[in-house]
């Protein structure tokens, strides 16, 4: 879970009701942020169609494009941003970062209070993208589903197997995570540590630090509907993300929890292995040529690792308390502590 | 409302709603008449109408305050948030659901004047049932106070005053709500004294908690022992495990030692024992780095955040 200041907590108190999204006219309404790290679509066609419905319906829009150093080129094609009318800033990456490091890169340059982010394709149809905004008006952050998904039955069952998974392990029921297209408000995602592949899992940590997250169904674009079947090193990389995940959710403070049962665990089979062991050599037979005695002890060694690890992450936990506080107030009735 | 009360009474609460017009109303009958209090609810993401309740409470007397949290995050958590917008010179923790008896706050308080920083209530006569209830937190209080080394008996009961000064050293996190005495002992060096209180059965609601809570006391209790006894000089617990492991290496190169010029070495023996024995003193090694590791992430921390130093003990 992510942790914030007292500092930050205390000075959020002096706000009592979430800000809607500014009216038209005043000022910057919605960045919308292209992320560009894979198989890029023509930007002229990705601004005309995503931000087009925004200015038409009366935001005032501002686009962000941030890409990796490889799709430099591509990034350069403004007309059609210039034709739209908006202001539009293109951001190249220093290196190749994936879509949570572009995110974070872009970011600073935002200056609308919500943002609509997507990756460098149609994802969605176009049509949806002003509901989605909209709905920014009673959550922190708008997910959109694909649905109805036009995707092979492959696909749609590696999601269901996918989004079962991340249900389990971390309370959270989402349906389309893979769908990178979200609105969220920027004071979200200045609040939140994001890094690694996390983008991903946004509204999970989101809703996890008690924003107030919805998921919207916006019609899969037809484009985006294939047979998804990645290289083996796809699935590992999402099966150590849910990994992490796991543990960020449930075990950040309280590590020695999950070190201490793994730990626990390992190192009983070894105290077991070598107990009985031990009674044999008591009754005569000998033990020192056999390899269990080797795997009992292996069994140990690795149980007190296990849990040695937990300790020293109960000592960072510990050592950082002072200064983190892991809640979020939701709204506060004098609750003023007066200085 | 902007003048600091004397006395703040912390009521972390959840799904409690019948129950707060009956605790306001016994607050207000313990405390009228002394030094000026506030009471500040911690709605820990209640979905009954606590929230509302409350709110009407605090329209008719300014001194009832609320922070609300924005999803239920737990008990330890809510103390945690209550002691943060607290703003009283004295602190009181009660829990929410009218088991603790108000009345028996300014007995506590009293108790705090005679020079204690932490001044905990136990339950005389509880009111539960004795095999879920009673029994596991007969088994947990023997272990705490067993481990840890602070002597209380009744580490379940909210009930407890605190001065300012330690609540300002206090840190909880994780479920640390129900060692507070061992932690500010431990952290703060606070002088602790015990005093018995009231308990009443629970008159509205459900009890959030059960016997899953053991294994999580079990697991939480490790923790409390490392904070307690090697929060400054963590080389020390990995230090003394790593002799542990050492000794045991020692033991196994003695073993194959004895094997080799005692008896007739077959090939496997002289492969398992020093296998053993160095898996050991890999350990040993291993836990000798751990202990590194801790003491820099300790200097550190300290480095970017001097944390304020234990309580003076009053003479």
């Amino acid at each position: 879970m992510p942790t914030r200041s007292l500092d930050r907590l205390r000075s959020e108190l002096e706000v009592t009701a979430r800000p809607a999204v500014p009216l038209p006219g005043a000022g910057p309404a919605i960045a919308v942020v292209f992320l560009g790290s894979e198989r890029p679509e023509p930007l002229a066609s990705l601004i005309r169609d995503y931000v087009g419905p925004l200015t038409s319906a009366g935001h005032a829009v501002e686009c962000i494009v941030a890409v990796e150093p490889w799709l430099r080129g591509w990034a350069a094609d403004l007309g059609a941003a210039a034709e739209a009318g908006v202001p539009i800033r293109v951001l190249v990456g220093a290196y190749s970062m994936g879509e949570t490091g572009l995110l974070r890169m872009a970011l600073p340059y935002c200056h609308a209070p919500a943002l609509l982010i997507m990756s460098a394709y149609h994802r969605v149809e176009s049509d949806a993208i002003p509901a989605l905004v909209d709905a920014l008006r009673d959550a922190d952050l708008v997910a959109a589903r694909r649905w109805p998904r036009k995707d092979s039955w492959i696909s749609r069952l590696q999601g269901r197997l996918f989004h079962g998974l991340v249900a389990r392990l971390t309370g959270s029921r989402f349906h389309d995570l893979g769908c990178g297209v979200r609105v969220v408000r920027r004071s979200l995602l200045q609040e939140l540590p994001l890094y690694g592949d996390y983008y991903r899992f946004l509204p999970v940590l989101a809703a996890r630090d008690g924003f107030v997250v919805r998921e919207k169904d916006c019609s899969q674009h037809p484009g985006d509907a294939r047979t998804r079947v990645y290289r083996p090193g796809t699935y590992l990389r999402r099966a150590l993300d849910l990994l992490g995940l796991f543990f960020l959710v449930r075990f950040t403070q309280r590590p020695l929890r999950f070190f201490g049962l793994v730990g626990s665990l390992l190192a009983l089979g070894g105290a077991i292995v070598l107990a009985v062991m031990g009674f044999q050599r008591i009754g005569g037979q000998g033990i020192a040529d056999r390899p269990l005695l080797l795997v009992g002890v292996l069994l140990l060694v690795l149980g007190v690792q296990a849990i040695a690890l937990g300790l020293v992450g109960e000592i960072i936990v510990h050592l950082h308390a002072t200064r983190q506080r892991h809640y979020r107030l939701a709204d506060s009735a004098g609750a003023h502590r007066s200085e | 409302m902007t003048e600091s009360p004397e006395i703040s009474v912390i009521v972390p609460v959840m799904d409690e709603e019948p129950n707060i017009p009956l605790l306001v109303e016994a607050v207000r009958l313990a405390l009228e008449g002394g030094p000026e209090w506030e009471l500040l609810f911690v709605d820990d993401g209640s979905g009954d109408g606590t929230v509302a309740a409350i709110i009407a409470q605090r329209i008719a007397d300014p001194r009832i305050r609320l922070v609300q949290l924005a999803r239920n995050y737990g008990q330890t958590t809510g103390m945690q948030a209550g002691f943060d917008h607290s703003r009283g010179s004295v602190v009181v923790t009660m829990d929410g659901d009218l088991q603790n008896d108000p009345a028996d706050i300014p007995v506590l308080i009293a108790k705090l004047g005679e020079g204690y920083d932490l001044v905990a209530g136990y339950r005389l006569k509880r009111q539960d049932a004795w095999l879920r209830r009673k029994l596991p937190s007969w088994v947990a209080n023997r272990m705490i106070r067993w481990i840890t080394g602070v002597d209380i008996r009744d580490n379940g009961c909210s009930l407890k005053a605190y001065r300012r000064e330690l609540v300002d050293r206090l840190s909880l996190y994780s479920d640390l709500h129900r060692f507070i005495p061992a932690v500010a002992a431990a952290t703060a060096g606070a002088r602790i004294a015990e005093v018995p209180v009231r308990h009443h059965a629970r008159l509205h609601g459900q009890s959030k908690y059960g016997l899953s809570r053991i294994a999580k006391v079990l697991a939480d209790l490790l923790t409390i022992k490392m904070i307690r006894s090697f929060r400054e000089r963590p080389l020390m617990l990995f230090g003394s495990m790593a002799f542990v492991a050492a000794l045991f290496g020692l033991l196994f190169a003695g073993a194959s030692v004895v094997s080799m010029t005692t008896f007739r070495l077959h090939k496997a023996e002289a492969l398992v024992l020093p296998t053993a024995a160095c898996v050991w003193f890999a350990l040993t090694w291993y836990l000798m780095l751990l202990g590194l590791i801790a003491e820099t992430a300790l200097r550190e921390a300290r480095l970017a955040d001097p944390e304020p130093g234990p309580l003076a003990q009053r003479a």
